[in-house]
C-alpha cells in the first residue's frame, strides 16, 4: 500500500518536471521572440543630414581625390551586390580586421568557408570592376 | 526530499503558496539556469521571465 502512495508521488514529480520543461522552453522562446521583434532601430528622419551624406565630397577637391571617391564609389556599389553575409564577412575580415576563425566562430559555420566566401565575394567585387571598365 | 513531502509542496504550489513556489524555483534552479543561456551566457533578464512565467502558470498544472 505504502509503495502504491509512493510511486504515485513519483509519478507526479515526473509529471510536474516534465511540465515544468515544456513550460521553461515555451517561455524561453516567446522572450526570444519579442527580443527579436524589439531590435533596436533608427529612424532615417530621426538621422541629422551630414550621417545621411558623409559620401559627399565638396567640388573643390583635386583631380586625384575625386578620381579616388569615383574608384570607391563603384566599389560601394558592387559591394552593395553583393549577399549579405559576404558583406558581412568582408566586413568582419578587412574593417574589423577579425581572423577567419574568429569569424567562423560568430557565424557557426568552418574557417574554411569564411575563406571560400572571401574568395568568391572578392572574385565577384573584381569582376564588377573589370566589367565597368570595359 | 521526500516524494510525499515534495507533493505537499507542489499542492501548496499550485494553490498558490508563495513559499511553495520559491522552494519549487529554488529545486529547479539548474533546470531555469540552462534554458537562461543565450550564445553560452547567462541571460539574466530570460531567467527572470522564465521565473515569472512559472509563478504566472504553476496553478495551471494538472494535479
Amino acid at each position: 500500500m505504502k509503495t502504491a502512495i509512493t510511486e504515485s508521488h513519483d509519478e507526479l514529480r515526473a509529471r510536474f518536471t516534465a511540465w515544468l520543461e515544456t513550460t521553461i522552453y515555451r517561455a524561453r522562446l516567446k522572450y526570444i521572440h519579442k527580443e527579436e521583434r524589439n531590435i533596436p532601430t533608427v529612424s532615417l528622419e530621426s538621422l541629422s543630414d551630414s550621417c545621411l551624406y558623409t559620401y559627399d565630397e565638396p567640388s573643390s577637391y583635386s583631380s586625384t581625390v575625386s578620381q579616388f571617391d569615383f574608384e570607391e564609389e563603384r566599389l560601394a556599389n558592387a559591394f552593395a551586390n553583393l549577399p549579405i553575409k559576404r558583406q558581412q564577412i568582408l566586413t568582419m575580415l578587412f574593417v574589423e580586421e577579425r581572423k577567419p576563425e574568429e569569424i567562423a566562430r560568430i557565424l557557426h559555420c568552418s574557417a574554411q568557408h569564411v575563406y571560400d566566401q572571401r574568395y568568391q565575394a572578392l572574385r565577384k567585387l573584381r569582376k564588377a570592376l573589370t566589367e565597368e571598365d570595359t | 526530499m521526500k516524494s510525499d513531502q515534495f507533493n505537499y509542496i507542489l499542492k501548496s504550489a499550485v494553490a498558490g503558496s508563495h513559499e511553495a513556489l520559491e522552494i519549487i524555483l529554488k529545486m529547479y534552479e539548474p533546470l531555469i539556469h540552462k534554458h537562461s543561456m543565450v550564445n553560452g551566457k547567462l541571460d539574466e533578464d530570460l531567467r527572470q521571465y522564465i521565473m515569472i512565467h512559472i509563478a504566472l502558470n504553476i496553478s495551471k498544472f494538472p494535479l
